[in-house]
């Protein structure tokens, strides 16, 4: 598994379409996600006012192969409603996932566990990652559900582990994890979601 | 009101069902209103009925119908 190389990804699932983000998918309505607290602080990041050009150097600055973004887009309409960011470590072959879900409108959707489900698949068939990592703040509850309802292992509650972006406040943070065995058997099992 | 009645009664108001449609054995999977929003709602409420925030080891062991009514009752004694 050799990350030198930018890797353009494409994949589609039953209601949506995963794929590389590239800095001309920046965009208002991202830039409201990124201003609006209820969006932001779940994943412990101050929301802030961007400009375009701001947020297309962000964009920019994933490599796609060592750090890769992607966008979720609704198939019906082409809408873009979220994004993963993906770290991967070569030596290490895991993928540590962090996602937001921008609008709102498809909040309680299940938008996480049906494209994290084909990013899991394509990452651990496709990529040689062998385990993926999540590490959600304690008080992110939707965002620990999703880790449960789709399998993964609570490996720990790390205290205090980061500082509040919001006020200094330390925070709790989980880490999940997910080996590719235990992903490919719940896929035999029909239990992967 | 037992500590199972409660812990039905509040699943439902989070989940947006009746309590009738919350059996014994409710758990994360098997019962589709029971999603990322509705477990918010949850944790939520159970720090309401608790008059304080969860531990993160409690608030990541709730699972089931059960948990819920488990953590309730710990309250009570």
């Amino acid at each position: 598994m050799r990350l030198n190389m930018p890797k353009l990804i494409r994949l589609s699932t039953e209601r949506f379409v995963i794929r590389t983000l590239k800095p001309g998918d920046a965009s208002e309505r991202w830039i409201g996600w990124a201003a609006d607290p209820d969006v932001m602080e779940p994943v412990n990041t101050k929301p802030a006012k961007m400009t375009l050009k701001e947020l297309q150097n962000y964009i920019g600055s994933f490599d796609q192969s060592r750090r890769v973004l992607v966008g979720v887009f609704d198939k019906r309409n082409d809408l873009h409603i979220g994004f993963y960011a993906i770290n991967r470590s070569e030596k290490q072959r895991t993928a540590t996932f962090n996602v937001i879900i921008g609008d709102k409108d498809y909040w309680g959707e299940k938008v996480v566990l049906e494209t994290r489900a084909a990013l899991l698949d394509h990452f651990f068939d496709k990529e040689g990652v062998e385990k993926a990592i999540g590490m959600p703040l304690a008080r992110n509850f939707p965002a620990v559900f999703n880790y449960k309802a789709q399998g993964w292992r609570l490996e720990g509650v790390l205290r205090g582990h980061c500082r509040s972006a919001k006020g200094g406040k330390r925070l709790d943070q989980c880490q999940f994890g997910l080996l590719r065995e235990e992903w490919r058997q719940m896929r035999k099992a029909g239990r992967a979601t | 009101m037992t500590a199972i009645d409660e812990a039905r009664a509040l699943l439902a108001s989070a989940l947006g069902v009746s309590p009738g449609d919350i059996a014994e054995d409710t758990r994360i999977g098997t019962i589709e209103a029971w999603d990322s929003l509705g477990h918010m709602r949850l944790l939520l409420e159970i720090e309401t009925a608790l008059g304080h925030e969860l531990d993160p080891d409690d608030a990541m062991g709730i699972e089931s119908l059960e948990d819920v009514a488990r953590l309730l009752a710990g309250r009570a004694a």
